[in-house]
């Protein structure tokens, strides 16, 4: 993502961006909706990629290090080809703007070679995995001192991913080894949590609370989460609607943290992994929201001042509005 | 009909926010206060965030007092000479309350801590309040005259060194306690996301012996700057000031403050102290109980500092 339209921002861009901001959220705020659509001139979006298949072998791929290279993993055996699954989003970007609440997102995809007569078949299993931007989050356990509750414990994780979904044919422990689970992160159990330290460095196994204590803190991360909607798991939500095609719904709730989400998609069949593909999609703050937002984290000074003008002007407007005639 | 806050970063529904404010606004019309120590906590019943709660309802009040402090300006009943030692007592207050959110936030203490100080501030001035007000009642109903406090009296404070005289005060005090005054206020400005205004006013009576008449004025003075400045730091210092969430609450209170001004002005003062103590301790109760009672869920999530 790029801040450099605001960080070029001249003084003078800067007053007509406040006063018009003024006018638009002293008028009133729902007036905001419609400024939305505004034009500016079309930021550049990162270009969007397609999907890419993942080669299986060797076994776990990290979606950061799966390079475009597509590695055909033609079977030596002379008949049957091998099976391989290609999917694609509904929405590769997601805009939040003002009126966003939640989105659902469609994933669809297809079993190459697919070997299955009928969508009832239930030869393959099919595990959706859709990860947000990997984050550091702090859990917090209270505990009573002097009659009042308050945080004492408390365990820093890095690279947790912001939003977490898996949407799958079947519960996954009928689907495939906890070792291949394991191994490719898939299933709240497996969610990527480093334990680091308040210097930001992951902690060696000796530096760490004790495992079970640990564990707490990792399970409350992911039942608060859950609790949030932002861990979703849905097991038997991906359907085939033909012998090779397949989909699911899955929802982003409206407090989804923005930034690029991965896709995971695998196949399996017969308990053995056979293809994973990998597609991106992009939730992009738009309009107001982004104006706002990144004005509040580039300038704050400038935005705090305007918060503070605007918060004058409506008050001395307010008086003026409801005085007329009583003075 | 919801609205997606830019820096809150959640999804909420406008009429909510704007009752809010209205239902706020109302309450603060009809006594006569800013109000912020009923938002803030409200902000955070409904889930806005602690941090977030407490700069946008800095904001408010600046909308809030705006108006009030203009109208005493016209009528010439702003001490600005003390109205600028409790300003400058203030904004240092606001500066380091500010970054005492900062460093709060980050070992997880600002929610309780936040908590603890509304107890304790809204059950103290809650009491007090009740007592004198079912006092005066008493002494009405009883139809004795009301004993009113007589100007001149010399306590510690005369003793103190820095001396000023404030003109329109008719006061020759030291400036060192409007100046600590202000830097409380300021701090607890900051903090829990008020004007002060609650402190302000009995301490510019009690304590400084201002006259009535330029009592509400000077605060209000002080309070419109002192809200601003904190609104300014926590822009700044935390990224917490959600202008979206700040101007819905604005729109509301503007509105509700009109109909509370005119049932107000229906109902006698010590009553209306009565209600005002009433609901100041219901308040003070329910975040004590959240202090106390044991919570369903005893982890949370915080702000983790640092984060990508």
């Amino acid at each position: 993502m790029s801040f450099d339209r605001f960080s070029s921002f001249s003084a003078g861009r800067v007053k007509s961006v406040i006063v018009a901001i003024l006018f638009a959220l002293v008028l009133c705020p729902v007036v905001t909706s419609p400024t939305d659509a505004q034009e500016r001139p079309r930021r550049e979006r990162p270009p969007v990629t397609r999907g890419e298949l993942v080669p299986i072998k060797p076994p776990p791929a990290p979606p950061a290090a799966a390079a475009e290279q597509k590695r055909e993993t033609e079977a030596e055996k002379p008949q049957l080809l091998p099976e391989t699954v290609q999917a694609d989003v509904s929405t590769r970007n997601v805009a939040v703007t003002s009126s966003f609440t939640g989105t659902e997102i469609v994933v669809f995809g297809a079993v190459d070679n697919s070997r299955q007569d009928s969508p009832q078949a239930g030869l393959y299993d099919v595990v959706i995995v859709i990860e947000g931007v990997p984050g550091r989050v702090s859990a917090r356990r209270k505990s009573r001192v002097g009659g009042i509750w308050l945080n004492t414990n408390s365990a820093l994780f890095d690279d947790v991913p912001s939003y977490y979904a898996i949407a799958s044919t079947r519960p996954l422990d009928e689907i495939t080894s906890d070792a291949t689970l394991i191994g490719y992160e898939i299933g709240f159990d497996h969610v990527r949590m480093t334990p680091i330290g308040n210097d930001g460095r992951p902690l060696n196994v000796a530096d760490r609370m004790p495992p079970a204590e640990l564990k707490q803190f990792r399970e409350a991360v992911i039942r608060l989460k859950q609790k949030d909607g932002l861990y979703v798991a849905e097991e038997y939500s991906v359907a085939f609607i033909g012998r090779s095609l397949f989909r699911a719904t899955i929802s982003l709730p409206a407090n989804v943290p923005v930034g690029p989400f991965v896709t995971r998609v695998y196949l399996f069949r017969g308990q053995q992994l056979l293809s994973q593909y990998n597609v991106r999609l992009v939730l992009e703050r738009e309009g107001f929201e982004r104006i706002m937002h990144e004005f509040a984290l580039k300038r704050p000074l400038a935005y705090g001042i305007m918060t503070v003008l605007l918060a004058i002007m409506a008050g001395l407007a307010a008086s003026t509005v409801f005085r007329k005639g009583s003075h | 009909m919801s609205i997606y806050l830019p820096i809150a970063e959640m999804s909420v529904n406008i009429w909510l926010i704007l009752g809010l404010g209205g239902g706020v606004g109302f309450l603060s019309g009809m006594f006569g206060v800013g109000g912020g120590f009923l938002m803030t906590p409200l902000l955070l019943f409904i889930g806005i965030p602690t941090a977030v709660a407490v700069g946008t309802e800095a904001a408010q009040i600046v909308a809030s007092s705006a108006s009030g402090a203009l109208a005493q300006w016209r009528r010439r009943n702003i001490d600005f000479k003390l109205g600028f030692v409790l300003l400058v007592g203030g904004i240092i207050g606001a500066y380091i309350g500010t970054d005492l959110v900062k460093v709060l936030r980050r070992s997880g203490q600002f929610d309780a801590v936040v908590s603890i100080t509304y107890v304790i501030l809204l059950g103290s001035v809650g009491t007090l309040m009740m007592i004198e007000s079912i006092n005066t009642i008493r002494k009405v109903s009883a139809g004795k005259p009301q004993v009113h406090r007589k100007s001149g009296q010399h306590s510690w404070i005369h003793g103190l060194p820095f001396k000023m005289r404030f003109q329109r005060s008719k006061l020759y005090i030291s400036a060192i306690p409007p100046l600590l005054l202000g830097t409380f206020v300021g701090l607890l400005s900051a903090i829990m996301g008020v004007g002060g205004g609650f402190i302000m006013v009995p301490a510019m009576i009690y304590l400084l012996r201002m006259p009535t008449s330029v009592v509400i004025g000077t605060s209000l003075f002080q309070i419109l700057f002192v809200t601003a400045s904190a609104t300014i730091f926590h822009s700044v210092q935390n990224q917490s000031v959600d202008v979206v969430l700040a101007g819905l609450l604005m729109l509301g209170g503007a509105i509700g403050a009109q109909f509370g001004t005119s049932v107000g002005e229906k109902l006698r003062g010590e009553q209306l102290r009565f209600l005002l103590a009433a609901i100041v301790l219901a308040v003070c109760l329910k975040i004590a109980l959240g202090l106390v009672l044991t919570p369903r869920e005893l982890f949370s999530l915080g702000f983790a500092a640092g984060g990508h």
